[in-house]
């Protein structure tokens, strides 16, 4: 691939369409449902909608939408074997949406190489579509934080349970850092970040809005850019399984936390019910919308879709 | 725990209880209810964020700012600092050519507002509220000052000739109040937040880089 280069996957804004990244760190948090069922809802408003499952090692968003394991997948087009991802793209029963998804069996299935991930990201960016719904893998790893930090929205799934809120802390303080660092060398700060994070304590340092903060005080102009870019990087949280309305406070007070802690915008975007329809769905291998449209969570999803699409849906009606 | 008062001064109350400044009682009410559940001890939402102690300091300052808030004398008389504090920010560049002010400048340059609200005789100064005798000896003192207490405070004033009663008039702050910062009378000044904004605008009506002196007195008002 000849447009092949590094610095061109480092900032957005040549993305052909709006691309949301579903993250959250721990596995089991409802990622896949959340993106499953959010592309629904996204197509069902009249959006193109491409759903690509990029837990490379581990694919199932396929099974929740109750299709068969695509013949094609990406790693057909990391092989050479197809040109472009419109090649493995695979429709759905859900009309406008598309998916692509991981392959079953292959040599190296989730440990994805820079130069292949620069590949896909590119190649993500130049599909056309209203709408890319990125479903992540668990964990912190540098591909799945470089995927989660290439979308415009950022999202975070997690439930109730202190583990969930920990991972989910671990991996949105994992996805600030990366965007530090992939600005500290564009703004040749890196030298002086290293600096303060060895004397953070003389410092105070101890959050990123105080290292954000110290960085301003060093070096005015540069720090203030820093902090400009930064703030494309915005959090929204998604509390799922929750059993009580003591849960939605929970959701408030992480938005809070993290405002605090970050000094980036961070919403919280809604919370999903615990409902046993989820996994009678799943056994059904049938997406939730579809097999229970009367479940209390059609509602709540369908809400944190028009949240994501409010902007894109009134210049369409214009 | 300096720090975080340190920040705080960045953060307002009403940032700190994240409600507007317009926002009525009952949803500073909630915002409490909801601040202080959030860094409650025992809340999942801190783990892993925030520690015993900064979780700790973070409840006093919420605490701190439900009591002013919450009372609506004490809330009116905090919005009156905050508005005089924003005021001040817009206009810095009015600070710079005034602070420098000698007579070479003065008689090269006489800004346009001087002449045109009528004349100040020759060896004069004009300032917000009253006109004054340049001795340009001491205003190359004051441009160079880095130490402001309330004695020096004074002494400015009574140079630029304005009384307690103008100052006060003009600042809305209390004579009371401002014979306190005076007479770096610590005891009897208000919590810090206060006891700023009214030193801020006391150098802003002296003409004075505000943010230099505020910083000066406030360094020597937290060491008492």
């Amino acid at each position: 691939m000849s447009d092949f280069n590094a610095n061109n996957i480092r900032g957005k804004g040549q993305a052909n369409s709006t691309i949301i990244a579903i993250g959250g760190g721990k596995g089991g948090v409802g990622k896949s449902f959340v993106s499953t069922n959010l592309a629904i809802f996204l197509a069902n408003m009249g959006f193109n909608t491409l759903l690509l499952d990029l837990d490379l090692g581990a694919p199932n968003v396929h099974t929740s939408l109750g299709e068969p394991l695509p013949t094609k997948n990406f790693h057909d087009f990391l092989d050479n074997k197809v040109e472009s991802l419109n090649d493995v793209l695979h429709p759905t029963q859900i009309p406008r949406l598309k998916m692509i998804t991981g392959a079953n069996d292959h040599r190296d299935l989730a440990n994805i190489s820079i130069a292949d991930q620069s590949r896909l990201m590119s190649g993500i960016y130049k599909q056309k579509s209203d709408f890319i719904v990125l479903d992540l893998s668990a964990g912190t790893h540098t591909s799945t934080l470089d995927f989660f930090l290439m979308a415009d929205y950022n999202l975070i799934t997690l439930t109730p349970d202190p583990t969930s809120i920990e991972n989910a802390y671990r991996f949105m303080k994992a996805a600030f850092f990366r965007k530090i660092k992939r600005y500290e060398q564009q703004l040749s700060l890196d030298g002086l970040v290293l600096d303060l994070m060895k004397n953070a304590n003389e410092k105070q340092i101890k959050t990123p809005a105080d290292l954000l903060r110290a960085i301003e005080t060093v070096d005015k102009e540069r720090g203030q850019k820093l902090r400009e870019l930064m703030t494309d990087l915005r959090f929204q949280i998604i509390l799922n399984q929750t059993r009580s309305i003591k849960d939605t406070q929970l959701g408030l007070s992480i938005e809070s936390v993290c405002k605090r802690y970050f000094g980036v915008t961070t919403d919280f975007l809604g919370s999903i019910e615990y409902d046993n329809s989820v996994w009678h769905a799943l056994r059904k291998r049938r997406p939730l919308l579809l097999e229970y449209p009367h479940s209390p969570l059609y509602a709540q999803i369908l809400a944190i879709a028009r949240d994501l699409a409010s902007p894109h849906l009134t210049k369409k009606v214009i | 725990m300096e720090p975080r008062t340190a920040k705080s001064d960045e953060q307002n109350y009403y940032e700190i209880l994240e409600v507007s400044a317009e926002a009525p009682h009952h949803e500073i009410v909630a915002a409490y209810e909801r601040a202080k559940s959030t860094y409650s001890p025992d809340s999942p939402s801190l783990y892993t964020m925030f520690s015993e102690e900064e979780a700790n300091q973070l409840r006093r300052l919420i605490e701190e700012a439900y009591v002013i808030l919450s009372n609506q004398a004490k809330r009116r008389e905090y919005d009156n600092v905050l508005k005089a504090r924003t005021m001040l920010q817009p206009k810095p560049e009015e600070l710079p050519d005034l602070r420098v002010v000698d007579q070479k400048t003065e008689k090269k340059d006489p800004p346009p507002t001087v002449s045109a609200s009528g004349a100040v005789p020759t060896g004069f100064l004009k300032s917000r509220v009253s006109v004054y005798e340049a001795n340009p000896q001491f205003e190359t003192e004051i441009a160079n000052a880095k130490e402001f207490d309330g004695e020096y405070l004074k002494k400015i004033r009574q140079y630029k000739n304005i009384t307690i009663e103008q100052m006060s008039k003009e600042t809305r702050i209390s004579r009371s109040y401002l014979a306190a910062v005076e007479a770096n009378d610590y005891e009897a000044l208000p919590a810090p937040v206060f006891a700023r904004g009214f030193v801020v605008q006391v150098a802003r009506l002296l003409n004075l880089d505000d943010n230099a002196v505020a910083q000066s007195y406030m360094s020597k008002f937290k060491k008492k």
